[in-house]
Formats: structure tokens, sequence, C-alpha cells
């Protein structure tokens, strides 16, 4: 077996696992998410109607937080919204992070997450300045 | 000839299409409204609850026979679950403010959960909390399977675990009167409040 062949079979299987990895977090979208928060996370989900607050839209409000901000709301609950943090586990409330940030992506400066995207999802359970050296760019920080 | 038999074979092919539908899920359907449809279905009863101890949001001992003399409304919900138990809750959190102060004391809310795998006295207590809810008259319920799973027969509620903290469950919200009998019960996402408000009054009269 050559060099060739060991790279190949290596890029297969992280290729193959992150394609695993994608449809877990569609999966955990899909159960836990889409009722009030809709599928592209536009709060249009099957009972938004019925609940007594709007459930906000990603696009225009995910950009407003940070990674933690929105890793405290999936782990604690926020008003209505249930507390996933005893439920799940550590990697299934990343992979929620992970949902959150690719539907709110459409709200954000997309030549950024461009660039930053892997090296975010890769540490997404650790603040900014933690992963990047610096806070979230000026567009994205928080109003 | 031949056109009759295929007229006839193709009547009889609409009608199984048309039947199957009805046979198979009729009843559930009639029962309890979907994901998304407002409200629930009320039925009123007359079934006697015999005493149950479970564990409250603050790690104490609770016995249902505590309660007599006072008008119970329950609701089964379990504390991650991201369809119609944060509904109920409302519903419930809702005629439980609409309470005038004289007759607070003589209603009280219970919450059984019904995942006890997450639902320690913990997570509830955080529950309440998150949703506001004045725990003068109010406890959140847990306990072994066992003794939820012969609460939850009680009351008819059916329990299936799908996942860790993804169970599916009767939607059930019960009146239960002073003399400890079970009245009246909704099937449904969302309760409303204002008919069980008038619900406990009528047995508070």
């Amino acid at each position: 077996m050559n060099f060739r062949t060991i790279v190949c079979a290596a890029s297969l299987i992280f290729f193959l696992a992150a394609c695993s990895r994608g449809e877990q977090t569609k999966a955990l979208y899909a159960q836990r998410c889409v009722s009030c928060h809709g599928v592209l996370g536009r709060g249009d989900g099957p009972i938004a109607a019925l609940l007594p607050a709007a459930v906000p839209d990603f696009r225009l409000t995910v950009e407003r937080k940070n990674v933690v901000e929105i890793r405290k709301a999936i782990v604690a609950g926020k008003g209505m919204m249930p507390a996933f943090g005893p439920a799940l586990s550590q990697v299934e409330i990343q992979d929620m992070v992970r949902a959150v940030r690719l539907l709110s992506r459409e709200g954000r400066r997309a030549e950024w997450w461009e660039k930053f995207e892997p090296i975010v999802y890769a540490h997404c359970s650790l603040p900014w300045e933690y992963v990047l050296g610096y806070g979230p760019p000026d567009g994205d920080a928080k109003k | 000839m031949r056109k009759s038999n295929r007229l006839r074979g193709f009547f009889l092919a609409l009608f199984i299409v048309l039947l199957l539908p009805v046979a198979s899920g009729f009843e559930s359907s009639a029962q309890a409204p979907r994901l998304g449809e407002k409200g629930a279905s009320r039925r009123e009863l007359h079934l006697p609850i015999s005493d149950f101890s479970l564990t409250d949001q603050l790690g104490r001992p609770f016995r249902f026979q505590s309660l007599k003399g006072r008008v119970i409304l329950l609701s089964f919900v379990y504390t991650s679950c991201p369809d119609v138990c944060p509904l109920i809750t409302a519903s419930a959190l809702s005629a439980q403010r609409a309470l005038r102060a004289w007759e607070k004391p003589s209603v009280f809310f219970l919450t059984v959960t019904t995942d006890p795998e997450v639902d320690t006295p913990l997570v509830l207590r955080a529950y309440a909390n998150r949703f506001g809810v004045d725990l003068s008259n109010w406890s959140l319920l847990t306990g072994e399977n066992s003794a939820l799973a012969s609460v939850w027969k009680v009351f008819g509620v059916k329990v299936k675990r799908k996942a860790r903290g993804l169970v599916e469950h009767t939607p059930l919200t019960a009146i239960v009167d002073r003399q400890g009998i079970l009245r009246v019960v909704y099937i449904g996402s969302s309760p409303d409040s204002r008919r069980l408000l008038r619900d406990i009054r009528a047995l508070l009269s």
C-alpha cells in the first residue's frame, strides 16, 4: 500500500464521517427544533402560531448573538423554549449550535463567514476571542 | 362484459383506498388535535383516583392525598419536549394567573413528568422558574419509573420513549375535584385556559 492509497482512504473516511455528522445534525434539528423554528429557522414551525410569543427568525436574531449566547439558550432554555442541556450530549449540543449558525448565515456578511466558518464550526462551543484571537467583526458584534 | 368487470375492479379499488385511512387511524386522529392545531378535546368523567407518592421539584416526598379538599389541575409533560408540552404548561399557567386571590388556596396545580430519566427535581425547578410558575400552589413531580408508570396508567397516559429527552405521550390535562375524583380530561396541545378556569370554578362551587 503506497502513500497515495493511504491518503485517499483517509480522505474518504474523513469525508464519510463528515457526511454522517451532517446527517445527524439535520435529524437532530428536525426532531427538536423544527416544530417551533421551522425547516429554515424562520420561526414558522407548525406550532409557532400557537405560542404566546413570536419565534425569532434566525437570520435576523442570531447575528446579534455570539456562539456562547446561542449555546446558552440551547443548554438552559429560554422562556418557553426547552432546556436541552439535561437531555443531550455535548456533541449533540454542538450540532445544534452548528445548525442554528448555518440557518442564520443568510443574515451575515458572507465573505467573513466563508473565511472563518470551518474554524468556527470546529470550535463552536468556545468564545470568538478564544478561537480567533479577537472578537466578531463589527457587523456581527452584539447590538 | 370485460368493460363492466374493469369498472367493478376500479370501484372496488376506490372503496379500499377510501376505507383504509378510516380503519387505520380515524379514532386516534379524531381524539386529539394534530400538531399545530389549536385546542384540545374535552371529556367529562367520574373516576376516583387512588393515592400515589412521587417526588416534588425540591426533592421532597409528595402524596396525592395531601391535596384532598382542593381542586387539582394535573398536566403530563416533560421538560425537553419540543412541541406540545410548553403549550400545555402555558395553558395551565394562564389559568393559575387568572385565579382570584380567594380561589387560590382551594386550587392546586400538578405537573407530572413523562420523562423521569431527564426530569430530576433540579431540572423541574429550572423549568418552573423559566415559565414563571408561582410555586405556592403548584408542584412538579418526578419519581421512579415504576411509580410514575402507575400514575400514567391511572390517568390513561401512554408514554413511549423514543430517545434520550424525546418521549411520545398522550397530551393530557386533567381536573380532579375536592373529593379526589377525576372529573374532566382534555387531550390536545393547548387546552383553552378560559375553559380550564370555568371547569375549575364549577368544581369549587
